[in-house]
């Protein structure tokens, strides 16, 4: 106890000094929980998004179905199986048909996946009630970054060709009947969404479906051998990979920013010892051991952090909730970025996250200043008193 | 550049008893610090020996002989020593903060330290704001504040103007006879040789000569 009293009377003592660092080493706990809170929260909302707008509770793939390889879509279908066909209703199970199409918006030619939905579902976030066909005509509904990239508004018609399940091409006009704004590229860019019988009818599959969106509760139901079930960890695999590489990037900033602050503690105290060898020489002259000078030295410089820590605290709690709450403003389209992107994220700030910063910063400038004291240790007191460099 | 070895100290042969009140005089070079700095446990003689209060300085580990340090031996320095971001009564009290001295009596050793060299109006000042006088009696009462046996003082004066040189060594003439305490001086000045009561005249590492001055 009486270390860390002196260590602090020390420290404040030091004055200008002490608070350069200090302010230095809090800009690292902010920016660090801030970088750290940012990911945490984009991840939350990239999955978050991606179940209420395209995987449900899991997925029922057909087993020739791979989304990577398009050849194998001609294929990739079956009759939806008994089990899940008896409880299917529009929030427990959601039959897709996939098939590849071509439509030709303003003359030009564009590959799209056509997608057939079941619009009575209410799984997906997908506004597939604008699916309901009223006329004879075909409707549709697109992403927004879609609707942008082909030119299509809202009452558009637009040729769409096909293949049917014989090979056969087909065209024929759709009417995009609504234009929805998603965070997930994967339901937008290159989609369009028709009704599943409509589907089903062009591409002459009757009752097939390419996968089987699941809800809460009938995710992972056996069923047979067709049909392979695609649980969260599966599904959300990429997005966490991505997530993971923009983490280590974070964390070369972060190290960048804490090797900065470190830089600035370790050169305060090599300053330290080599200014106050008299009072290290003082310290021993009046009892303490060398030992307990390296300790006070180390506990002054590890004190930094917890200084640092405080006065973080006084301005990032505040910055911070605010950030958390009213959200950060992103200039780039989701779609550029390839994975879910809402217009603002929000950042989460979780205890673990917090703590674990303090405990990583506090400990690191515990090394940093224990490090240059080891010296101390090898001081000779009657030189020091005198102020003799060493 | 020299390889070769310095010999401060050679064949000396002292003993100090309990309140005496002396003085190593010398020369510079002549080897009082270093003679001062192994009565004090900071420094080893590489031969002969030194024993302190009944223990051998050479068999000291280094927490003993800072427990010595600690408890028996106080310092007085000649550019004071004292900390500069703590008060005056900071200073005085960190001797018995090593100690692990109770707060109570601790405030109550402090303030009788800081009484005893007429220092209890400074408490709250910095080393920064007092004269070499006033620096020099707070660093008195730091070496006095745990009653150490022995005080070893270091050139004390050579700072100080001819008032404030004769005030403390009449502030530590005084503790010397009301606490019995045993002072050591290391000097060459002579309002300090004026005062002491045995002179241990150090010549070229070796004792010149040790005379008892007989005082009234």
């Amino acid at each position: 106890m009486m270390a860390f009293n002196l260590a602090f009377r020390n420290l404040l003592g030091a004055g200008l000094r002490t608070w350069l660092n200090v302010i230095v080493l809090s800009f690292s706990f902010v920016i660090i929980i801030w970088t750290k809170g940012l990911l945490e929260g984009w991840d939350r909302q990239a999955k978050n998004d991606m179940i209420k707008w395209e995987i449900g509770g899991g997925q029922y793939w057909h087993a020739s179905y791979d989304p990577y390889d398009p050849f194998t879509l001609s294929d990739s279908h079956g009759t939806i199986p008994g089990e899940l066909a008896a409880i299917a209703n529009d929030t427990s199970v959601v039959p897709v048909l996939i098939a590849q199409g071509t439509i030709f918006p303003a003359g030009r030619m564009q590959s799209v996946l056509i997608k057939g939905i079941p619009p009575e579902q209410k799984l997906l976030a997908l506004p597939t009630e604008k699916l309901v066909s009223v006329d004879n005509d075909i409707p549709a509904i697109i992403g927004s970054t879609m609707a942008e990239n082909t030119k299509l508004g809202e009452g558009d018609y637009v040729t769409l060709r096909w293949r049917d399940r014989n090979g056969t091409f087909d065209a024929t006009e759709i009417r995009i009947s609504g234009i929805f704004e998603t965070t997930v590229p994967t339901v937008d860019v290159g989609q369009v969404w028709i009704p599943m019988e409509k589907l089903r009818e062009m591409m002459l599959l009757p009752g097939e479906a390419t996968l089987i969106i699941a809800g809460e509760m009938s995710g992972g139901i056996p069923v047979n051998e067709e049909w392979v079930f695609k649980d969260h960890r599966t599904l959300l695999a990429d997005i966490e990979q991505i997530i993971k590489a923009k983490s280590s990037m974070g964390m070369i900033i972060w190290a960048i920013l804490l090797m900065l602050a470190m830089l600035a503690v370790f050169d305060t105290q090599v300053f330290s010892i080599f200014r106050r060898q008299k009072e290290i020489g003082t310290y021993v002259a009046l009892g303490m051991t060398r030992g307990e000078v390296v300790k006070l030295f180390t506990i002054e410089g590890a004190m930094n952090s917890v200084l640092a820590a405080m006065v973080g605290a006084l301005y990032g709690i505040p910055l911070l909730t605010l950030q958390a709450v009213n959200g950060i403003a992103i200039p780039v389209k989701s779609s550029d970025y390839g994975i879910a992107m809402a217009e603002k994220l929000y950042p989460v700030y979780s205890l673990g996250l917090i703590a674990g910063t303090v405990f990583i910063v506090m400990l690191v400038t515990t090394i940093v200043s224990y490090w240059p004291s080891r010296k101390i240790a090898r001081l000779n007191p009657t030189e020091a008193l005198r102020g003799r460099m060493q | 550049m020299g390889s070769g070895r310095f010999t401060a100290l050679n064949g000396i042969d002292l003993t100090v008893g309990k309140g005496e009140f002396a003085g190593i005089i010398g020369p510079s070079g002549s080897g009082k610090t270093t003679l001062l700095n192994i009565i004090g446990t900071l420094d080893v003689p590489s031969e002969g020996r030194a024993v302190i209060l009944g223990q051998s300085v050479a068999g000291l580990t280094p927490a003993a002989s800072a427990s010595l340090r600690k408890s028996k031996l106080g310092f007085i320095f000649q550019s004071y020593n004292l900390f500069q971001v703590h008060t005056v009564f900071e200073n005085v009290e960190f001797p018995l903060l090593l100690q692990g001295i109770e707060t109570a009596k601790r405030r109550q050793m402090v303030l009788d330290a800081l009484e005893w060299v007429g220092l209890t109006d400074k408490i709250k000042s910095r080393p920064a704001q007092l004269s070499g006088g006033e620096s020099q009696r707070v660093a008195i009462a730091r070496a006095m504040v745990k009653r150490p046996a022995i005080v070893l003082a270091d050139e004390p004066t050579a700072n100080l103007d001819a008032a404030n040189s004769h005030n403390i060594l009449q502030t530590m003439e005084k503790l010397n006879r009301e606490l019995q305490t045993t002072f050591l001086f290391a000097t060459h000045d002579e309002k300090v040789i004026s005062y002491v009561r045995r002179k241990i005249i150090l010549l070229d590492g070796k004792v010149d000569r040790d005379e008892i001055i007989e005082k009234n």
